[in-house]
């Protein structure tokens, strides 16, 4: 699969080349996202939308100017989380009375595939995947075989979730976020648990083409649990089936949180001759923050120089295979390999 | 290509705990709609629902489940699934391996547990809840593949009302793919508080029993239920027990409208038309459709006028929510179980309470069991954000 | 209540409660019709005008389609309010 088109909405500024040199700043150990004015999307339309609903659709749209998919497939953990919890609220608060239904429209986590489907008046095929940390992944999955079945088609591939202060709660009591205040700039030296939310949206167009293409999806993995050796075993197999041991840079979905440090230890001891970067002190931690690895992998290939910030280990602006490598919580992983043809 | 056949079906809802006592209410026209009475709700003792008796705590006890984090929609799953694997023969060996995939659909997900979530995101005095990680969708295929060591690929997919014809196309693809080499396909969904008030909200919820496709239609009925599907290559059946062939799907999207469909109903039309292109089929040949039949006066409209429009005069057709009620996740799983039972006994189910056919479109569902010949069976779903699904099954 | 007075405030509210962003009280005309041309709103809008009346004006209306009688414009709705209203 090859990915031609990509557009971002995330903590950081994106629209010029250099944008992300700066590092903004996070608020109350919140990264969130800054949000354009949304020309393109009718204001009776954007009225009605939460977050995650805005942001994908501000996204995706202006990819689809001039552009009809044959397929629109979003990943999403909570999807529209901001209307759920209003919709709750509604029914704890009226005693399960007379409720509006909008906000319960809105909460199903379909609402960015939909809304963007119904914006665009795209009749083809249209689908959510909602697996918690591994929902883009599975996103990515389904395009790559939509582009294997139809290599001619264009298919629209997205990764969205919102910070709420509902589930930001839930993960802050849940021990994922710092309890500490925490500047994002100095996020890796932490040694402590837990992470900082964070949020945003990217939008990629695929299809089987190389011609003229950005980047390569060459390979996707996914496994489940806690196990370490799990996860030497699954990155050993997947560099020995997928890649002849050089890569010349490997992104990392490193958050702050000393618990899943191993995990990425792990992989950075497996490729030693590699370059390191990491993004989360850009975008926060969120379920479907590799979305964000993926477009810097772009942004890269197409000559950018990421920032000084985003490396760890070395530097590397060459066209090489890139890996990347996150997890989730330290029970969902997943590795991405990308290179420039 | 080599043929996607159905080695294993499980299901549990309103009109039975395995797939025998579904076949059996089928059958006899029992329906599983009664008044609501398993969790508290303004509407408890009211509302008619298509609702599992069995409590919370009975299901724990049945499933040998002592998590206190593990919800009401992850127990009805792992009823169903277990029976589905069962079914299949599948070895723990084999559940282990890297190429058995489980692809799970969910809507309500952990939000059966619509006050606690309440409680917990107010952050209200409830610490150490045990359902912090149990409220997303993904909560339930992920005790799922934990309780079963799945090891493959996992996924929850969620299109609204069509999630889990979804999760059967999604791994019907994988399968055709080389990225599985079983799969284990379904989907489940529980009473909640938060799916009633909504529909409740949206003023499309019956007060009375549902009535599909009948001129007098006031709405639809919730339902709860799991059921699961176990999809295989041919090529890796040899001598297993087979029910069916996932002949084709279609997905597609109605654009229209965020929770109604539009009035010639194109996309269902559309997901219909293509399920045909993909089993290599045309309209004629399809001799049984599960209607996606909500009993909405917007859905049963719009679903008979493109159903009129792919096969003019279709086969004879039912909505199985008069009985199961409409159990959102579930149901593109459910009806898939269904319709796998139609192939496989060649029968047809009475429709329940119907009376007199939408004047539009004069369409009248089956009225009484009977024997029916069936090669190819069409299921239709059709959800929230327009998305629509259809399925065929083919006989073996 | 002045029938001027009581229609400033329902513009207020409708804006409030659908998020009109944009709109400002005087660009709702009285006579203008609410639903497709006008305002643009749908079938999701009037259920959420229903909830308004209950909330706001102490207004039950059980039937959507009884709701499409009275929620023409603002003229009707401040017509019904007037003699419905319990609050």
């Amino acid at each position: 699969m090859y990915i031609h088109y990509h557009n971002c909405i995330f903590p950081q500024q994106t629209a010029l080349p250099g944008g992300l040199d700066t590092l903004l700043p996070a608020d109350g150990n919140q990264l969130k996202a800054i949000e354009p004015s949304y020309d393109g999307v009718p204001p009776g339309l954007l009225r009605r939308m939460g977050k995650a609903v805005r942001m994908g659709t501000g996204t995706a749209l202006p990819l689809l100017k001039d552009l009809r998919p044959d397929g629109i497939i979003i990943g999403t953990a909570n999807g529209g989380m901001e209307d759920c919890i209003r919709f709750l609220n509604q029914i704890i608060d009226y005693d399960e009375g007379m409720l509006t239904p909008g906000n319960f429209v809105q909460s199903t986590p379909n609402a960015i595939a939909g809304q963007l489907g119904l914006m665009t008046r795209n009749q083809c095929y249209n689908i959510t995947h909602v697996h918690r940390g591994l929902s883009f992944e599975q996103a990515l999955l389904d395009a790559a075989m939509l582009s294997m079945e139809h290599p001619h088609r264009n298919y629209l591939v997205g990764a969205v979730d919102e910070i709420a202060d509902y589930n930001y709660n839930i993960d802050l009591l849940g021990g994922w976020y710092k309890k500490h205040p925490q500047q994002n700039k100095d996020l890796y030296e932490a040694n402590s648990p837990g992470s900082i939310a964070g949020e945003g949206a990217v939008m990629l167009v695929v299809n089987g083409q190389p011609e003229e293409a950005v980047a390569r999806l060459r390979a996707i993995r996914s496994w489940h649990g806690t196990n370490p050796d799990d996860a030497r075993t699954n990155i050993e197999a997947f560099l020995q089936q997928y890649t002849d041991g050089n890569i010349p840079l490997l992104i990392t979905g490193e958050n702050g949180d000393n618990r899943l440090l191993p995990y990425y230890e792990t992989c950075e001891k497996l490729l030693p001759g590699s370059a390191v970067g990491r993004f989360k002190h850009m975008s926060g931690e969120y379920p479907t923050a590799a979305g964000i690895a993926l477009w810097l992998t772009c942004r890269l290939f197409e000559g950018e120089a990421l920032p000084h910030h985003f490396y760890k280990k070395g530097k590397e602006n060459t066209a090489g295979p890139v890996l990347i490598y996150n997890t989730y919580k330290g029970e969902q992983h997943s590795l991405i390999l990308l290179s420039k043809k | 290509m080599s043929r996607i056949l159905i080695t294993g079906i499980g299901a549990f809802s309103a009109i039975g705990d395995n797939v025998a006592a579904n076949r059996q209410a089928l059958i006899s026209g029992q329906s599983g709609i009664r008044t609501l009475s398993n969790f508290p709700s303004r509407y408890a003792g009211s509302l008619p629902c298509g609702e599992i008796t069995r409590s919370t705590d009975e299901l724990k006890q049945s499933s040998g489940i002592d998590d206190p984090g593990v919800t009401r929609t992850s127990l009805i799953a792992l009823q169903a699934l277990r029976e589905a694997i069962t079914d299949a023969g599948l070895t723990p060996e084999q559940l282990r391996s890297s190429d058995t995939a489980l692809i799970n659909a969910s809507t309500v997900g952990g939000m059966c547990l619509t006050d606690e979530l309440y409680h917990d995101a107010n952050n209200d005095g409830l610490a150490g809840s045990p359902f912090l990680s149990s409220y997303d969708n993904a909560s339930v295929t992920l005790f799922l593949g934990q309780h079963l060591r799945i090891g493959g690929i996992q996924n929850t997919i969620n299109t609204a009302c069509s999630s889990s014809a979804n999760a059967i196309l999604y791994g019907a693809r994988l399968l055709r793919h080389g990225f599985a080499r079983r799969v284990i396909v379904g989907g489940a969904d529980s009473l909640a508080k938060f799916t009633i008030n909504g529909f409740k909200a949206l003023h499309i919820l019956s007060a009375n029993p549902c009535t599909p496709f009948d001129a007098g239609r006031t709405g639809l009925n919730l339902g709860e239920a799991g059921a699961y599907l176990v999809l295989e290559r041919e090529e890796d059946c040899h001598d297993k027990k087979t029910y069916a062939h996932c002949a084709g799907y279609g997905n597609s999207n109605d654009s229209y409208h965020p929770s109604s469909i539009s009035d010639e109903g194109e996309g269902p039309f559309l997901c219909m038309q293509r399920a045909l292109e993909a089993a290599q089929l045309t309209a004629g040949d399809i001799d049984a459709i599960n209607a996606h039949g909500t009993a909405t006066e917007n859905n049963d409209e719009t679903e008979s006028r493109a159903m009129i429009r792919l096969f003019g005069t279709p086969p004879p057709f039912l909505s199985t929510k008069a009985y199961t009620g409409h159990t959102l996740g579930a149901a593109g799983a459910l009806e898939a179980v269904f319709s796998i039972l139609q192939l496989q006994y060649q029968e047809s189910y009475p429709a329940l309470r119907f009376n007199e056919p939408i004047v539009s479109t004069g369409l009248i569902p089956s009225a009484s069991y009977r024997s029916l010949p069936v090669t190819h069976i069409m299921s239709n779903s059709f959800g929230f954000g327009g998305n629509c699904s259809s399925l065929i099954f083919s006989a073996v | 209540m002045e029938k001027e007075q009581l229609k400033q405030q329902l513009k207020e509210q409708i804006i409030k409660f659908l998020n009109l962003t944009n709109v400002k009280p005087e660009d709702i005309k009285d006579d203008e019709p609410l639903f497709g041309e006008g305002l643009g709103l749908d079938s999701i809008d009037s259920i959420e005008l229903i909830v308004l009346l209950s909330r706001e004006y102490g207004i039950n209306i059980q039937d959507p389609k009884e709701g499409r009688k009275i929620l023409v414009n603002i003229d009707t709705m401040v017509d019904y309010i007037e003699q419905h209203r319990t609050k």
